[in-house]
């Protein structure tokens, strides 16, 4: 499944707060001018250089207190960046965003419908038991079952059998291509059935044991103030050396972050809003790095009213200043993008990806005159609408950036547009509340997908998807997307994805914004860890190290 | 007794109606609990809305749904949170300390400073120091907290690096060093209001005749500002300090976001925000209750203070 959404409702509380901190902090240091065309110097790459050397005990930020450790009852941004260090997964997400192999040391399509996983028979969990295959099932088992976090990637899956000693096969009703992506996630997450069983209800909360294999355990969790991870004595992964001897997660605001980082208290974190990163430019001793991730800014469009008509939509897409947008409210920390996912979905065959890319058109980081031109001769064609556009905002700075944006871009065209505010505890209702969605035309938000795989996201434009709001109906595109979970030669469904992709940005389904990027910021004393969104599954911890050998 | 007993009946009664106005205001405000209980958007379908109303309770009206909560909180269970997936009492347990500590610390600034300055203005009424404590509160209570927090970490914590940008510490000393910039926050906003009482009703209590016999039997200024200005004052100055206190309880949300404290207030806007139902009732409530222990030990106090007032009571 998705990170969760929870994550994006503290950013949103404090936008305001961390903005007035930053402001301020930055001017105290003195060493920022308040100068537009000042940009960060934030490299972009999947990883950061490699350690020279192992470090004793780092100290790490995280965006929120983490909920639970039990991924199959939800998992936050923050729970995951701690449990991608704890627990092995069926496969592996690369630092590149590439899939790997985790706890299967192979992994194959027999034939459309099914999946044979080879399990390796040399991984010890932390209570010091061998991962069996048994264990494996079970655990698969647990992700499936109904109501568990994780049992939409086993929606498809109508069995789950040990087929041999060190042998799982999975049949599904219909060929699922993105399947083994979604096994390097959370609903891949290898369990100790024992442990679980014991610990019963507390199981995931402060105190309850590891029921994991990965290359680190929780050693402490005080609840409100910190929780420390370690370094498993004997990994059994001899192939790994963790750097990082210990690794102590505090959490807060993304200001109280950026200051620990100022003054030496913490030595990295991930960062959720990459714009908190701006006030970190000029320092000497915390840097900025960027890497790829899914995320991206959309509008997304409902069946509202005229929005129907694709042609005011790609009119509108023309007509936006996605490179205003992204030094407004982003600090220049985010890319003008012509898709609805960021490159971060590439997972395979980035070549393929990246030439299309290049490629589109329809969504221009600024709106030229011929682009202007062009899209006043589709608002003609298309007839202007009779009432005026309504985007949503929820009135965080990022939101209203980005509706005020759509609004300068309708008027800019001879389309009227206003901006209704919606309250942020109720944002979130657009996804699940039709009745809502009936009070605007377009909305604002940050949207990402979990497996590194443009398809799980691109499958969004079937007529019967959960969140295609009636503006797309098209039978051949449903079928291409079938096609594509039947594809899996990567090469083949790069090539069905891309196809998905041309049709979804000509067709302006919703109006690509921009990228966001992963972004992470950290002390020149450490290195290593990915700058790409592979911390949420990776054991980045792992490759954390010092600086200088 | 029957005193002590209404005494109690009447504040059992007024958590019974806060409990029910909360989970009333709750259940009327925007937005869908189920939006956040599912997370992800690719996964609110018809049946999976429903699945999750229903496990949660959410299809039930809104009494039946108080009934729930109200009879598992009799017996100590408050429920599980939606978001952390803990016990309610578990989450709180590790909050409540934080929160008190902060504003035990906050409370002990302000009674210290607000009223020390309340008398030096008194004594010096009039005087530039008069207009300096006057002026000079005013204008830290007219900047919101979160500002002065703000700059306060800008300050002594990235600048000169005294004290530490956030978390509250461990330990006695470690917290009362970490708590330091965030008390500080809080007890200013409030030091104008207790300054102020201070200062007022010391000024009445000079011009009144006990104290202008005092100073006839050729007491020194500083006894009977001591023995009779201030002894006479006490009644005022303890109830503002006691309301002060009580509110701070539960405004300490913005101090806690700011220095990354996960205090009770910080627990409270996160909950509202996810539609928390179970950890936003049991964190008003603790507020209600905070509140209603302070007055209650401000009744209790004043009397022993100032035996006048128990008197009236007798008499009236």
């Amino acid at each position: 499944m998705e990170r969760s959404q929870h994550r994006r409702l503290s950013r949103i509380i404090t936008g305001a707060l961390a903005v007035g901190a930053l402001a301020l902090t930055g001017c105290a240091a003195g060493d920022k001018e308040s100068n537009d065309a000042a940009a960060l110097d934030a490299p972009f790459a999947a990883q950061t250089q490699k350690a020279a050397g192992p470090v004793a005990s780092v100290t790490w930020m995280l965006g929120a207190e983490p909920t639970t450790m039990d991924a199959d009852i939800d998992a936050t941004t923050a729970d995951d960046t701690v449990l991608a260090n704890i627990c092995d997964r069926l496969m592996q997400v690369q630092p590149d965003l590439t899939l790997g192999q985790g706890i299967a040391s192979d992994a194959k399509w027999a034939d459309d419908t099914h999946v044979v996983f080879t399990i390796r028979q040399d991984a010890v969990f932390h209570d010091g038991t061998p991962v069996t295959t048994a264990d494996v099932l079970w655990s698969m088992k647990r992700h499936a079952a109904e109501g568990a976090a994780e049992s939409d990637e086993y929606a498809n899956v109508v069995s789950m059998k040990q087929t041999a000693d060190d042998q799982i096969t999975v049949t599904t009703t219909q060929p699922d291509a993105i399947f083994l992506q979604a096994m390097a996630g959370d609903g891949g997450i290898v369990w100790n059935p024992r442990v679980i069983k014991a610990e019963g209800s507390d199981f995931g909360g402060p105190g309850s044991d590891s029921a994991c294999s990965g290359p680190y355990q929780i050693t402490s969790w005080q609840p409100g103030a910190q929780l420390t991870i370690e370094k498993v004595a004997d990994y059994w992964n001899s192939g790994v050396t963790a750097r990082a001897d210990k690794v102590i997660f505090h959490w807060g605001e993304e200001s109280a972050t950026v200051n620990n980082l100022t003054t030496g208290s913490a030595q990295g974190a991930y960062l959720e809003n990459a714009g908190a990163a701006v006030a970190l430019e000029g320092s000497s001793t915390v840097s900025v790095y960027q890497g790829p991730s899914t995320n991206a800014w959309v509008l997304e469009t409902t069946d509202r009213g005229v929005l129907t008509d694709a042609r005011l939509r790609q009119a509108l897409s023309l007509a936006l200043n996605r490179e205003g947008i992204a030094k407004a409210a982003f600090g220049g920390l985010a890319q003008p993008w012509k898709t609805p996912v960021g490159s971060g979905a590439w997972g395979y065959e980035v070549d393929a990806f990246q030439q299309a890319y290049d490629k589109l058109s329809g969504a221009p980081a600024k709106p030229y005159d011929a682009d202007l031109a062009k899209a006043k001769k589709l608002v003609e064609e298309a007839g202007a609408p009779s009432e005026p556009l309504v985007v949503a905002s929820n009135g965080s700075s990022t939101h209203n950036v980005i509706a005020n944006a759509l609004v300068a871009a309708a008027k800019s065209i001879g389309l009227e547009a206003e901006i209704k505010v919606v309250p942020q505890a109720q944002y979130g209702d657009f996804y699940s509340d039709a009745e809502l969605r009936g009070q605007a035309d377009l909305w604002p938000d940050e949207y990402y997908i979990s497996k590194n795989d443009p398809l799980g996201f691109y499958k969004n434009g079937k007529s019967d998807a959960s969140v295609n709001f009636g503006v797309f109906n098209d039978p051949k595109y449903d079928a291409l997307v079938a096609k594509g979970y039947a594809a899996t030669d990567d090469a083949e469904r790069a090539k069905i994805t891309i196809e998905l992709q041309q049709e979804w940005v000509d067709q302006a389904v919703w109006i690509p914004v921009v990228a966001t990027p992963s972004t992470l910021i950290m002390s020149n004393d450490v290195t290593g860890v990915p700058s790409s969104a592979a911390y949420i599954y990776y054991p980045w911890a792992a490759d954390l190290g010092s600086a200088k050998g | 007794m029957s005193h002590a007993i209404r005494k109690l009946g009447g504040m059992l009664l007024t958590l019974v109606v806060a409990s029910f106005v909360i989970f009333a205001a709750m259940f009327a405000a925007p937005g869908d609990p189920v939006t956040f209980l599912i997370g992800n958007p690719e996964n609110m379908t018809p049946e999976r809305i429903a699945s999750v109303r229903a496990q949660y309770h959410l299809d039930e009206p809104m009494l039946v749904q108080y009934w729930h909560w109200a009879t598992g909180a009799l017996t100590g269970d408050f429920g599980q949170s939606f978001h952390y997936h803990q016990p309610v009492a578990d989450i709180l347990a590790t909050r409540v300390p934080i929160t008190l500590s902060l504003v035990g610390y906050a409370a002990v600034l302000l009674a210290v400073f607000g009223i020390g300055l309340g008398v030096l203005a008194a004594v010096r009424r009039g005087r530039a120091a008069d207009t300096l404590v006057v002026g000079g509160t005013t204008l830290a209570a007219s900047v919101p907290s979160f500002v002065v927090g703000i700059a306060l970490v800008a300050l002594f914590a990235v600048q000169v690096r005294w004290f530490p940008v956030s978390g509250a510490g461990s330990g006695f000393g470690g917290r009362l060093y970490s708590l330091t910039l965030p008390a500080v926050t809080l007890a200013v906003g409030a030091l104008a209001i207790v300054s102020r009482v201070t200062r007022q009703s010391m000024i009445e209590q000079f011009s009144s005749e006990h104290v202008e016999a005092a100073r006839a039997t050729g007491l020194a200024e500083r006894f009977i500002v001591r023995d009779h200005v201030l002894r006479g004052s006490w009644g005022p100055i303890i109830t503002m300090v006691a309301l002060v206190i009580a509110s701070m309880i539960a405004g300490t949300v913005a101090v806690e976001t700011v220095f990354g404290i996960s205090g009770v207030g910080s627990l409270l806007v996160d909950a509202i925000n996810t539609h928390d139902f179970p950890v936003v009732q049991a964190v008003l409530l603790f507020m209600v209750v905070a509140y209603m222990i302070v007055t209650t030990i401000v009744d209790l106090l004043l009397p022993v203070l100032d035996p006048r007032i128990g008197r009236k009571a007798v008499t009236a």
